[in-house]
């Protein structure tokens, strides 16, 4: 079961992450909340770092997988969790990117 | 012990009935996967004509073919059974028959609850059925949104019907997909590791883990709308404090992975099917697999892009764009080593080969079509017309059905032991390439033109005629070549003209058998060591039947088998199987009368049902287990082990576990919608707030906190060699407690039918007192079995199952009253 | 997007017919991995989906309503089976089926519904948006010349789906101004 854990936890985690800060978005444009720092405002503020923490919680993820200590015996395993890892920090950096590249709440 | 004493001796032990007799009481996967497949198969054809009533309509313009409120009938029937009668319960029958064979077992895991989905999808198929001969089918389309499908827009029994049929099938959508997760992790062949898995079993894996977290969010839908519908309850009525798109969100959630439900396990058959025409090994058989996995989370980021049209914010709809084109890179994967891997052999053109090559061409026309209407802008054109149709088609026809008749084809020889002698299926497979893309290219195009989906009539001067006449012309041809597959089946099965045993010389172990398949199918079961066993020792099939494998010697007439651990293959535990019992045809046909009675609102009935399952469950349960430990088994060949029961990780347990993933989904999709509510829709906040009540929140907690403890505790005392049996009523007095306070929840939540608010938490403490209450009835029948001699220290798998739902309980009974009263608080 | 989407289909086409003509020598199993798999599964779609992706969201945010100054504000309300439409600058005045607007300037259509969920689509002026119960979404629509512009539901909305459709008149200045003053009624 630790195996399929494995291979699962970096994808799952990139779909929690991503429903979160789809959600986060829909509540921050439901909230009303204005006002700029920098130029930029704090709504986009607030869903950059949100992002940086995401993607800071994949190159954990990542990091982890390929640590001696926390690898699987079986080498088809690791080489498994080895790409879902890199497919959950992809995928979060990619999907997540509208963050930086797109109006807000138009 | 001579192979053929052998061979009749497995076969008395695992037979069904002989005659039709057998059909209601089989629990043997060969003969469940064959009656799905069938039954599915009916479906298609019945769908199928559907089709064709529709492309008879569209063909000329003012056609007076159907009337409008009957042509909705057919469009939301033909997609209704395709995707919920043909496509999953297709898989469903193709895993159950092929998996313990492929994985070198005897059957799945729960051979009984396989019996009990199939009759689930059999009684739930037929009442779909019944409406539509009745002329009083579904008519909303099979997408259902609300509010044309609540009570104000469509009084009729209609789409009760679909909500009700439909939750029925999907019952048995559950249990076939806890039954091949539990299969395929624990009932495998000794030495086979997870990566000398045959390549189908993992696909067979992620849709089955699929299903179960794909489809709670669709039954929640439908039962939200249900008891819309019945009681009232505005979950989405806007002016009431509901929100339509909670619906769009719900039927998403599940809808989009269905695709993906749907193309994974067509995948498995091509990576399955397409070595073997090649004769090579598959390519990269690691990134397969880490691209399917993918592909499978993938899949549930985005369920939005179905919504782009629907007003949410541009950066919103951006993360779903986004994801949505990220989706293709793991398909596009799959599809590069699928060609890798025919540069590295020697491909052929047999006929799987051919439906493959059309799979090809098909898929990939409908994968880039995706990709368009992946795009915000594009998909705001494309949204709703023709266009769609054609896309989704070309991927469904193309990612499904062709491969399924590779397949078909394929295992043919395996279902019946022959050879096909009349060569239909090549002219057949010529008739239905043309057909399909004729119609469905022709459908891209007016789709472009302008016409909508799901239209009844166009007028001539539209300029759609000429286009729509060549696609339905086209459709008839594919109806056509498809009947004449049909043909070619049934000659095949009339036919005896013996074939080979291996015919396509593949090297998985279902051809290690003799065919048709055997009821017990491995005489011994094999010993592991590569991913294409019979490559390895092409004698293989001899020595299994000479008993030289593990399990060779029948006794006691037990229907044996073993389980493995999951990572490394170990054997870890020895199973009897249940015999051949009518358990769950009645079972299913008790659940029926339930979901009959809802439908047509004789809630008299309701307790009868519900009292006849609980009756059943507990005789179901009952049945299994003994009155003395088991001492360890030997396998042969040398090896021990323990008897499932003495197991705290019984095949039960397992089950149970995936079970309530698919529970925990259902409920984590409850919470979303609360929140969604909360958050998004127009009409809150709620006239009136949940009181907090100090009493009820203390009563729920302490009894969570105790059931759990004492659970715990007990199971503990148990395996000291103690007795259990006064833990086991403090639990039962943990239970009562957390039903208690969810039923008061109940009572007092504000006004059900006057806002979203109060309905929802009806919910929640509903299915917080529906757990409770489970809880507490498998308490008192573990009170019972300890009682009857049943439990002893060494037999504690069923305290360990038992915890698992009086956890699930108390955990989910605490999320409820907290949630609950903080709304409360927030006030 | 069509036209690469036909080079990509013919590459696979010629893909999948060359392994049945060449006689390939046994190579490698890392190299044909790295050749199949990575370059072409992995490096070439993601090549081509991260353009079309970034394509996609600048014309997705070019198309979002932006204030300007001279924008005229309507309202679009569907009921089974027909289009009420209201004009922010002629209050009261409201029209069935046909929608007036004056040409070459921005319009933002508030979009609802008084019953099931609908969808305000004029192909030739935008995209489509729905009409969902509950909320009014903005669609920004711009026609160019004046003149007559087919506009359709495009959301099933039950038994008279398929004969809901409306129409939209772009005027002149001159007209428009007419048109709100309700001298064309």
């Amino acid at each position: 079961m630790k195996d399929i854990l494995r291979i699962l936890i970096a994808p799952l985690t990139w779909l929690a992450a991503f429903s979160a800060i789809y959600g986060l978005h829909g509540v921050l444009c439901a909230s009303g909340i204005s006002g700029q720092t920098l130029g930029i405002s704090w709504v986009r503020l607030i869903l950059m770092g949100a992002y940086i923490l995401v993607i800071l919680g994949q190159i954990a993820l990542v990091a982890v997988l390929y640590h001696p200590k926390f690898a699987s015996r079986s080498s088809f395993v690791r080489f498994v969790s080895h790409a879902t890892g890199w497919v959950g920090l992809v995928a979060a950096i990619w999907s997540l990117a509208p963050v930086v590249m797109t109006s807000h709440c138009g | 012990m001579k192979a053929l004493e052998r061979h009749r001796k497995l076969t008395t032990i695992w037979a069904s009935e002989p005659g039709f007799r057998g059909w209601f009481s089989t629990v043997n996967h060969t003969d469940l996967g064959r009656m799905f497949l069938t039954t599915a198969f009916f479906f298609f054809i019945v769908g199928g004509l559907l089709a064709m009533l529709i492309r008879a309509q569209l063909a000329t313009p003012h056609s007076a073919f159907a009337g409008a409120e009957i042509y909705n009938q057919i469009f939301t029937m033909h997609g209704t059974i395709m995707m919920f009668l043909f496509a999953i319960p297709t898989f469903e029958g193709l895993a159950i028959y092929l998996l313990p064979k492929i994985l070198g077992s005897r059957d799945l895991a729960f051979p009984r609850l396989t019996a009990y989905g199939y009759w689930c999808y059999v009684f739930g198929g037929s009442m779909l059925l019944v409406a539509m001969v009745l002329g009083i089918a579904p008519e909303g389309g099979w997408f259902m949104y609300p509010p044309l499908s609540g009570p104000i827009h469509s009084p009729g029994i209609n789409t009760d019907f679909w909500l009700i049929g439909i939750t029925f099938v999907e019952i048995s959508a559950i249990a076939a997909a806890v039954e091949i997760t539990v299969s395929v992790l624990k009932y495998r062949a000794p030495g086979m590791s997870l990566d000398k898995m045959p390549i189908f079993a993992w696909y067979a894996l992620i849709t089955a883990l699929m299903i179960l977290t794909g489809f709670p969010p669709l039954i929640l839908g439908s039962v939200l709308l249900e008891l819309e519908r019945a009681f009232g309850l505005p979950f989405f009525q806007v002016d009431l404090g509901g929100d339509s798109l909670l619906w769009q969100h719900l039927f998403w959630l599940f809808g989009h992975p269905e695709v993906y439900i749907i193309f994974l396990p067509a995948a498995g058959v091509i990576s399955t099917v397409l070595p073997v025409m090649c004769r090579t090994p598959l390519l990269g058989y690691g990134w397969v697999v880490a691209a399917a996995v993918s592909l499978a989370f993938l899949s549930f980021g985005l369920w939005v892009h179905h919504m782009f049209t629907t007003g949410i914010p541009h950066m919103g709809l951006a993360f779903f764009s986004a994801a949505s084109t990220l989706v293709a890179v793991p398909t596009g994967i799959q599809i590069f080593a699928w060609i890798g891997t025919m540069w590295k052999g020697k491909p052929d053109l047999r006929l799987p080969m051919l439906h493959i090559l059309g799979f090809f061409c098909t898929f990939v026309i409908g994968g880039l079509t995706g990709v368009m209407v992946a795009v915000v802008p594009f998909d705001w054109q494309a949204h709703d017309t023709a266009f769609i149709t054609a896309h989704l088609h070309y991927v469904l026809f193309g990612g499904f059905v062709f491969p399924i008749f590779a397949g078909l084809y394929y295992w043919l020889p395996h279902f019946t032991g022959r050879q096909r002698f009349f060569r239909l299926g090549e002219f057949a497979f010529a008739l239905i390439f043309v057909g399909f893309h004729v119609t469905f290219l022709a459908m891209h195009w007016v789709g472009l033109l302008g016409q909508r989906r799901r239209i009844p009539t166009y007028a001539p001067e539209d300029g759609w005629t000429t286009i729509n006449l060549i696609s339905s012309v086209g459709s008839f041809v594919l109806a056509i070549g498809i009947a004449m597959v049909l043909l070619d089946v049934i000659l095949h099965g009339l036919t005896f003209y013996r074939g080979p045993r291996n015919p396509w010389n593949a090297g998985t172990l279902e051809w290690a058998m003799t065919t048709p398949p055997p009821a017990y199918n491995f005489a011994s079961l094999p010993h592991v060591t590569g991913r294409e066993p019979l490559h390895d020792d092409p004698e293989l099939p001899a020595r299994l039947a000479r008993g030289e494998g593990y399990l060779g010697t029948p006794k006691h007439d037990w229907r044996e088998t073993l389980t493995v651990d999951i990572a490394s293959g170990r054997p870890d535990m020895h199973v009897i199987y249940p015999g051949n019992t009518r358990l769950p045809i009645v079972m299913s046909a008790v659940t029926g009368l339930f979901f009959l009675s809802l439908l047509l609102k004789f809630y008299w009935t309701v307790p009868v049902a519900v009292a006849g399952v609980i009756c059943l469950a507990w005789r179901w349960v009952w049945k299994q287990g003994r009155k003395d430990d088991l001492e360890p088994m030997s396998l042969g060949r040398g090896l021990k082990v323990a008897n499932a029961a003495m197991s705290r990780r019984s095949p039960g347990w397992w089950g149970t576990a995936f079970l309530l993933t698919a529970n925990a989904t259902f409920f984590g999709s409850l919470l979303f919608g609360f929140a969604f509510l909360w958050t998004v829709a127009p009409g809150w906040p709620p006239p009136a707030w949940l009181a907090a009540s100090p009493f009820e929140l203390g009563a729920g907690l302490a009894g969570a906190v105790l059931s759990s403890g004492a659970m715990r505790h007990t199971m503990r005392t148990n395996r000291k060699g103690g007795k259990p049996v006064l833990g086991l009523i403090l639990t039962l007095a943990g239970a009562l407690a957390i039903a208690f306070a969810c039923a008061a929840l109940m009572t007092r939540a504000p006004a059900p039918v006057e806002h979203a608010y109060g309905a929802t938490l009806l919910v929640l403490g509903g299915y917080g007192l529906f757990h409770a209450c489970l809880a507490a009835l498998m308490v008192v029948f573990l009170i019972a079995r300890v009682r009857g001699g049943y439990t002893s220290s060494g037999r504690q798998a069923e305290f360990s199952i038992v915890t698992l739902w009086v956890d699930y309980a108390a955990v989910i009974g605490v999320l409820i009253l907290l949630v609950a009263h903080a709304s409360g608080f927030s006030s | 997007m069509l036209s690469g989407a036909g080079v990509i289909f013919a590459l696979v086409m010629v893909l999948l017919v060359l392994p049945y003509r060449a006689q390939n020598g046994p190579k490698g199993e890392t190299r044909q991995i790295r050749v199949w798999i990575v370059g072409l599964g992995l490096a070439f779609p993601m090549t081509v989906l991260a353009a079309l992706l970034g394509y996609g969201l600048f014309v997705g945010e070019q198309l979002l309503p932006r204030d300007l100054p001279d924008v005229v504000r309507v309202g679009a309300e569907g009921r089974q089976w027909a289009w009420t439409f209201t004009y922010e600058d002629a209050p009261g005045t409201t029209t069935q089926d046909v929608l007036h607007i004056p040409a070459g300037r921005p319009v933002d259509v508030a979009i609802t519904t008084a019953d099931v969920i609908h969808s305000f689509w004029v192909p030739r002026l935008a995209g489509k948006l729905d009409a969902v119960p509950g909320r009014a979404n903005i669609l920004r629509i711009e026609a160019d010349a004046p003149g007559v512009y087919q506009g359709l539901s495009a959301e099933f909305s039950g038994a008279g789906y398929d004969r809901f459709t409306f129409s939209v008149t772009a005027h002149d200045a001159a007209g428009w101004q007419a048109f709100l003053r309700g001298d064309e009624r």
